[in-house]
């Protein structure tokens, strides 16, 4: 460690200012008090008069009447013209740069690559997701949907067992046990597949409420072709559910379609690993 | 040139006072008259959430919780729109809050959900893992002051005419009818909880603090 604080420039050049700065004051006070000492004050005297007290006459400078009256000027436009057509809002800044931020945002990240997508998702999952289902995404014991095994056999799995409720779908409740057994993993397999290849025959079960394609009829029921991917998770965050667990809000118009896709890669790469 | 004012020490006062109060009025008289009138379909809090509300004042959560959410990008995104002066309309008192220990909770209602809460008051590192808020655990079995909150209801309905009981606004009654609103609306809250002292409470006609925070929190957004 330096010792020698003179070394240090700025320590110096604070030096320097400090001396500078005595000087001045000693000189600008010496001046003064010698004023007060040998002159007497003179010029022409105000007419009025308080006791025999007197003050005199003091034109303003004219760079400060000028600068006053030109305040009193643009006081008159403000209030007339300036304000009322042109008023400022921090509210209407707000509105405006997010919206423009929101622009940029979606056409910079619009075909963003798998790790810009996991990262973001992650720092948005962190906040609006954790909360609920936890910093692993395993549901906190049973406090909501366990994340880890969601999107895969063993998601589709628990949902077959215990059945769904609360995406507020036409069909409505999913009862639960509607498959069990070989059969049960079979369309599990299947669903968690992203439904190629053969359709195991047990499906049929299933095609009563998500159509024979699993599509979902139209809007009736999930669209069960999307399951395990981002799109499915837009999907909640847009329903919300109010399922056996809890209740889950809506994340409707908090998060943009980019984000909603990147919270639903982070939430697969959860489950899979991927 | 002003000689002749400073002369007259009275009309020189006068003027200035004049030229202050008349700034002052410009930029008062506007904001009471727009901008802290109720927003369109702001409703006033039920008997249920005002007895929330009190319990919320009682334990101090002001003092690390606010209700304002800046127009600031970092603040609408975690913590929803921005807030405007006429949300504020039926707060009395008003509970901005001077201080962010814990996050901001003015639209608390819009992402977090009943069970959230009784895990959260009942144990908040068991959902939250890094919290420093204290557990609310006596909530589950003191009950809330009703009668207390119907009053002032009562009372802001008939001194300052918030619009309870006009059509399109939330209703307040009788006593009586508001005890059974309050009663019905605890029920509802009861029913997505967990705790079965709190369930059997409610279903005995009791109605623990816990349920009217929940409906209050719920209640924000």
């Amino acid at each position: 460690m330096n010792t020698n604080i003179f070394q240090d420039y700025v320590n110096q050049m604070s030096l320097a200012a400090a001396v500078i700065i005595v000087a001045l004051t000693v000189y600008v006070a010496g001046k003064y008090i010698k004023q007060m000492k040998t002159e007497k004050a003179e010029g022409e005297l105000a007419e009025e008069n308080w006791d025999g007290i007197g003050e005199y006459k003091n034109e303003l400078p004219s760079g400060w009447a000028y600068t006053f009256l030109g305040t009193m000027i643009w006081a008159l436009w403000y209030w007339t013209a300036g304000y009322p057509v042109n008023a400022y809002s921090q509210i209407g800044e707000y509105n405006e740069e997010v919206a423009e931020h929101t622009q940029q945002f979606e056409s910079k990240w619009a075909s963003a690559d798998k790790e810009t997508l996991l990262a973001m998702g992650e720092g948005i999952y962190l906040v609006q997701c954790a909360p609920c289902h936890g910093i692993a995404g395993d549901g906190m014991g049973g406090k909501a949907a366990d994340l880890s095994v969601w999107g895969s056999a063993a998601g589709v799995l628990e949902t077959i067992k215990n059945g769904s409720k609360g995406l507020g779908y036409p069909m409505g409740e999913m009862p639960g046990g509607v498959l069990s057994g070989d059969d049960a993993k079979a369309v599990a397999e299947y669903v968690a597949g992203g439904m190629k290849g053969e359709q195991p025959g047990s499906f049929a079960a299933c095609a009563s409420c998500h159509g024979p394609d699993g599509k979902g009829m139209g809007g009736m029921a999930p669209d069960l072709t999307t399951y395990g991917s981002p799109a499915f998770v837009a999907d909640v965050l847009e329903r919300g559910k109010k399922g056996f667990i809890g209740t889950m809000v809506s994340f409707k118009g908090r998060l943009t379609p980019i984000q909603e896709k990147a919270v639903g890669t982070y939430i697969l790469s959860l489950a899979r690993g991927e | 040139m002003f000689h002749w004012l400073e002369k007259q020490p009275f009309l020189f006062s006068v003027g200035v006072f004049l030229v202050i109060a008349f700034a002052g009025l410009i930029e008062i008289v506007p904001d009471f008259a727009q901008a802290s009138r109720p927003i369109a379909g702001k409703q006033p809090y039920t008997v249920l959430q005002l007895a929330g509300r009190h319990v919320y004042i009682k334990d101090s959560c002001n003092a690390c919780h606010s209700q304002l959410i800046r127009p600031f990008k970092s603040e609408t995104d975690r913590y929803g729109p921005y807030s405007l002066s006429g949300e504020y309309a039926y707060d009395r008192p008003f509970l901005w809050g001077s201080k962010r220990t814990g996050p901001d909770l003015h639209r608390v209602g819009e992402y977090r959900t009943t069970d959230w809460h009784e895990n959260h008051m009942w144990e908040p590192t068991s959902v939250v893992p890094g919290s420093i808020m204290p557990s609310y655990k006596h909530m589950f079995t003191q009950n809330a002051d009703i009668e207390t909150a119907y009053a002032e209801a009562l009372t802001v309905k008939k001194v300052f005419n918030v619009p309870y009981d006009k059509e399109g606004f939330t209703k307040l009654g009788s006593w009586e009818e508001a005890k059974q609103s309050a009663l019905e609306e605890a029920k509802a809250i009861a029913a997505d909880m967990k705790n079965q002292d709190v369930k059997d409470a409610v279903a005995r006609g009791e109605i623990p603090e816990i349920v009217a925070i929940i409906a209050y929190m719920n209640g924000l957004h």
